[in-house]
C-alpha cells in the first residue's frame, strides 16, 4: 500500500517530506510533491513530516481523493525526483492558515 | 470542576525485531495508554521514521487475540483448544511432567527451540541458554538465519564489524550483494542515496530483480546459489589483469598462492556458464570494482542459503583484501557489525554449567527430530518453544507438523498469540511486547547501544522472557544467584563496561540518552583494517583460513556457547564454488521433475510472521503471492492472478499467481511468513524446502529448492 500526495500540498509544496524519505521517492513540479509508488517502501516516514497533512496511505484515502494514487502514479513517472528541500511556495503560509494547521 | 487535561509521556525505546536497523524508538503514552510509536529523529539511522512493519506498532499492543494468561490444551493437538489456567497450575505441571521425563529419560529428552522472534540482550536469541544448560537439556543449534555467514565470516577476518554502513556515504563503488535493502535494510539506503550523490556506481546482485535493484546503476542478475562462483571469477579477473593491491595482500593476507590458484580455475566463460551472468559483465565488475576506490560490498544474509553458500561468503569476504578496498574509509565489507559489541558470552549463556557429553540438535532438524527420523537416545520428550515459530519458518513443514502432533510430546510455548506452533502445545505461557519490557536490544546492523525501556505496565499476566526463565529456574529449584540478580545487575555482567568501546557509555547514561555511539571510530573516520589488524589466528585476513583445519563450525553463540560436539566435517580451507543441492545445472535428475528453483525471501509488511496476523498488515502485503516469469506461466497454461499450487516431493502450498519479468525464466519467488493456517492450502512455502544444510555453519537451505507450478 504506498503513500500519496494529495491536494494540500498545492499552493504549499513545503517539501519537508523529501528530507525524511530514505529511499528518495519524491518527484516534483513546479506546483506538488508526488510519491512514486513503485519505489515508496510504506515506511510512512513523510506522513508527520508534512505541515499540513496532505499526504495518505492509499489503506486511509477518503473516498473523495482516491484519484490522487493515479495521479501519483503518472506525474511520479514524468518528472524528476527531488530529494533535496526547498522552499516552499510563496503562498504556502496563508494556505497552511487557510487549512487550519 | 476540574478540567482533564491529556497528559502525553515520551519514553525511550528500541525496536525488537530480528532486522539490522533496530530503530530508536518514541513511545507516546496517553492517559497510561500506549497511543504512537515513532522513530527517533535524533538517531543518523532512525533518522525519525520507522518502516511498514512498525505501522499500527502501538496498537498491536492491544490486538484483541493476544495472549493474556497461561494457558492449557483442552482439546486435540493442533485444535487451538485452550483453557486459561494460573501461573502456579502452569509451572507445577511442568515441574511435574520434567521430572518424570527426566527420571525416565534424562534430561536430554528435554530441548528447547528458540530463535530471534525478540532480539535483546536480556528477552532475546539467549534468554534461556543458562536455564537449558543448567537443566542439562539437549543444546538446541540455533542455524536459522546468519550462521553460515558468521562461520565464513569469521574463518576469512574474524569476529569484526567490518565496514560501518554509515560509512557507505564514502564509498565510491557499491555492491550489494543478495540483500532487498528497501525492504530489510531501509535506513541504510539513505547512506548509498549519499554515495551516488557524490557520483559513486551502484551495482545490486540478486536473482530477482527486486525493488532495491530497480535502484541500482547495475543490476546482475545471477542463478540462485551461485554467487560463490561470481565472487572466484572476480579474483580471478583482478589477478589475471594485475589489479591487486600487491602491498596490502604480501603485508595483511594469509594464503595468496593458494586463493591465486583456485581463481585461476574460475575464468569468466566458466563462471559465465554457471552463473548466467555475461562473461563481458564479470571483466567489467572485477574491473570496476578493483580500480573505483573505495569499493564496498553490502552482503545480505540471503547468501548462506544454498548448499554453496558459506563457501560464497567466504570468497566474497577476501574481495576487498585483495585490491586495497580495506584502507579507505567507505572501502571494505560488511554483513553483520554485532562483533563490535563486547559481549561475555559466557556470562550470559553459562556453558560451565553444560555436563560434558550434551548432545547438540540442530533446529533447522525440529521435525527429524520429533518423528524419529532422527536416530536419537534418549528420544525427545518435551519441547519448549520461545521467541520461534518453527512451523511456518523451518523446512520441511510436514516433518514439523508431524512431530508436533505426537501426544506423549510435551510442548510448552511462550507466544504473544497462538501461531501455527503455539496451536500444537500443551501450555501456553503469556509474553510482554516490547513496550512492556526492560532490554539492551541487541543491533547486527549498526554501532549504537540502544536501551528499550517499559512505557506501559504489562497486561494480563504476561512476563517477559528473562522473568519467565527466572520462575522457571524458581520451580526447577536452582538457587543459582544468577536467578535472583534483577535487570540491571545482569546487564552489568553481560557486557565488558570496561572496554574501550564502551567508555564513557553507561547504563544509566543510556537510560537518559536512548542511545550511544560505541567507540570505535565514527563513520567519516573508521577504517577498521586499513592496517590489517584482522581478528584472526594470524592477524591477517585469512584467504587460506586456519580455523578450517577442525573442520567445519557453528559459531559458538548459536549454540549457547557450547565448544564441543561440532559438526566437523572437512572443510576447504581455501574459498571454493559448490553448486546447489538443487538446480537444473547441478542436479538434472531432479529438475527433470522439478524445472524450476525458488527462492522465498521475507516479506516486505510482515516481520518473518511476526504482524501476518494483523488485518491491517495483510491488507498491505497482499496474500501469498507465486511470482513466475510470463515463460514458464504460459507453458503451464497459468494466467495472472489464477491461484497455483507450488509443489516438489516434499509437500506443497498455494498462491496466487502474478507473472513478472522481475524474476528470470526457470525461477519462481514466493515471501516466507505467511501463517500456513492463513493460506489457502494451510501449508506455507517450506512445506516444500528441504531440512539439509549448507557446507558452513549449519545454515538452511531455503533458496535452495527445485519446484513445480500449477493451476489449482
Amino acid at each position: 500500500m504506498p503513500h500519496v500526495v494529495t491536494g494540500n500540498c498545492r499552493l504549499c509544496r513545503f517539501t519537508d517530506c523529501v528530507t525524511v524519505c530514505p529511499v528518495a521517492c519524491f518527484h516534483a513540479d513546479g506546483e506538488q510533491t508526488f510519491i512514486d509508488p513503485e519505489v515508496c517502501i510504506d515506511c510512512g516516514a513523510c506522513i508527520p513530516a508534512c505541515p499540513v497533512h496532505a499526504i495518505y496511505e492509499v489503506l486511509d484515502l477518503p473516498d473523495d481523493e482516491q484519484h490522487w494514487v493515479a495521479i501519483n502514479a503518472e506525474r511520479s513517472r514524468a518528472l524528476p525526483v527531488i530529494s533535496d528541500k526547498q522552499d516552499p511556495l510563496p503562498t504556502a503560509a496563508a494556505r497552511r492558515a487557510e487549512l487550519g494547521y | 470542576m476540574s478540567a482533564h487535561v491529556s497528559e502525553t509521556r515520551i519514553v525511550k525505546g528500541a525496536c525488537p525485531q530480528d532486522c539490522p536497523d533496530t530503530c530508536a524508538f518514541l513511545y507516546h503514552v496517553e492517559d497510561g495508554k500506549l497511543v504512537e510509536v515513532t522513530g527517533d529523529p535524533d538517531h543518523p539511522m532512525t533518522r525519525g521514521g520507522l518502516c511498514v512493519k512498525l505501522k499500527d506498532f502501538a496498537e498491536h499492543h492491544y490486538n484483541p487475540n493476544r495472549l493474556l494468561y497461561p494457558m492449557k490444551r483442552i482439546g486435540p493437538k493442533g485444535s487451538g483448544q485452550f483453557q486459561r489456567i494460573s501461573w502456579d497450575e502452569a509451572l507445577g505441571e511442568i515441574k511435574r511432567r520434567w521430572t518424570d521425563i527426566m527420571a525416565k529419560y534424562g534430561a536430554q529428552a528435554i530441548m528447547p527451540h528458540a530463535y530471534l522472534g525478540h532480539q535483546g540482550t536480556l528477552n532475546g536469541l539467549t534468554a534461556g541458554d543458562a536455564f537449558f544448560n543448567r537443566l542439562g537439556a539437549s543444546v538446541a543449534e540455533k542455524t536459522y538465519c546468519e550462521s553460515g555467514s558468521s562461520t565464513a565470516w569469521i574463518m576469512t577476518v574474524g569476529p569484526t564489524g567490518g565496514l560501518d554502513l554509515e560509512s557507505l556515504a564514502h564509498s565510491k563503488y557499491i555492491i550489494v550483494w543478495a540483500m532487498n535493502m528497501l525492504n530489510t535494510n531501509l535506513h541504510a539506503w539513505p547512506f548509498i542515496l549519499e554515495a551516488k550523490k557524490k557520483g559513486a556506481k551502484i551495482v545490486v546482485i540478486d536473482p530477482v530483480r527486486t525493488r532495491t535493484a530497480k535502484q541500482a546503476d547495475w543490476h546482475i542478475r545471477i542463478r540462485p546459489g551461485t554467487d560463490g562462483a561470481l565472487a572466484l571469477g572476480m579474483m580471478n579477473v583482478i589477478i589475471a589483469e594485475n589489479l591487486v593491491d600487491r602491498d596490502y595482500v604480501e603485508k595483511y593476507t594469509l594464503g595468496f598462492p593458494e586463493l591465486k590458484a583456485r581463481a585461476a580455475e574460475y575464468p569468466p566463460e566458466r563462471v559465465a556458464d554457471i552463473t548466467g551472468v555475461p562473461a563481458s559483465d564479470i571483466r567489467k565488475l572485477a574491473r570496476e570494482y578493483a580500480t573505483t576506490q573505495p569499493s564496498a560490498i553490502r552482503q545480505g544474509v540471503a547468501l548462506e542459503r544454498s548448499r554453496g553458500g558459506g563457501q560464497a561468503i567466504r570468497a566474497i569476504t577476501c574481495l576487498p583484501a585483495l585490491v586495497g578496498a580495506w584502507r579507505h574509509v567507505g572501502g571494505g565489507t560488511v554483513e553483520m557489525p554485532i562483533w563490535e559489541f563486547p559481549f561475555k558470552f559466557d556470562k550470559i549463556c553459562r556453558p560451565d554449567w553444560i555436563k560434558p557429553g550434551t548432545r547438540v540438535i540442530n533446529e533447522l532438524d525440529l521435525g527429524a527430530a520429533l518423528t524419529g527420523e532422527m536416530k536419537l537416545d534418549p528420544p525427545i520428550m518435551s519441547l519448549f518453544v520461545y521467541n520461534s515459530n518453527p512451523v511456518s519458518q523451518a523446512p520441511a513443514q510436514s516433518k514439523t507438523v508431524a512431530g508436533l502432533k505426537r501426544d506423549d510430546l510435551f510442548t510448552v510455548v511462550s507466544e504473544l498469540f497462538i501461531t501455527d506452533t503455539a496451536r500444537y502445545a500443551d501450555l501456553l505461557l503469556p509474553a510482554t511486547m516490547q513496550a512492556e519490557q526492560y532490554d539492551l536490544m541487541v543491533t547486527w546492523g549498526h554501532l549504537y547501544m540502544m536501551l528499550n525501556q517499559p512505557a506501559i505496565p504489562a497486561p494480563g499476566e504476561c512476563v517477559p522472557n528473562v522473568e519467565l526463565f527466572r520462575r522457571l529456574a524458581r520451580t526447577m529449584g536452582f538457587d543459582d544467584a544468577y536467578w535472583t540478580a534483577t535487570d540491571d545487575e545482569l546487564l552489568q555482567e553481560f557486557y565488558d563496561w570496561d572496554s574501550p568501546q564502551l567508555k564513557g557509555i553507561t547504563l544509566d547514561r543510556l537510560k537518559e540518552k536512548g542511545f550511544m555511539r560505541l567507540n570505535v571510530g565514527a563513520p567519516n573516520e573508521r577504517a577498521p583494517h586499513a592496517n590489517g589488524n584482522f581478528k584472526t589466528p594470524s592477524g591477517k585476513c585469512e584467504f587460506k583460513a586456519s580455523a578450517a583445519e577442525n573442520g567445519n563450525f557453528v559459531v559458538p553463540v548459536w549454540r549457547s556457547m557450547y565448544e564441543a560436539k561440532q559438526p566437523g566435517e572437512r572443510v576447504d580451507p581455501v574459498p571454493d564454488y559448490i553448486p546447489p543441492f538443487e538446480a537444473p545445472h547441478s542436479n538434472p535428475e531432479l529438475a527433470k521433475r522439478f524445472p524450476l528453483s525458488m527462492v522465498s525471501p521475507k516479506p516486505h509488511a510482515f516481520l518473518n510472521t511476526q504482524y501476518a496476523n494483523e488485518p491491517l498488515q495483510q491488507r498491505r502485503q497482499g496474500e501469498q503471492i507465486v511470482l513466475i516469469h510470463p515463460r514458464d506461466a504460459a507453458s503451464r497454461m497459468i494466467e495472472n492472478g489464477n491461484y497455483v499450487r507450488v509443489f516438489n516431493e516434499r509437500g506443497s502450498f498455494e498462491g496466487r499467481a502474478e507473472l513478472s519479468e522481475d524474476v528470470m525464466p526457470g525461477l519462481v519467488l514466493a515471501n516466507v511468513g505467511f501463517w500456513p493456517s492463513l493460506n489457502r492450502s494451510g501449508t506455507s512455502v517450506n512445506a516444500t524446502s528441504a531440512d539439509k544444510h549448507s557446507g558452513l555453519g549449519q545454515a538452511g537451505t531455503y533458496s535452495d529448492n527445485l519446484v513445480d507450478v500449477a493451476r489449482v
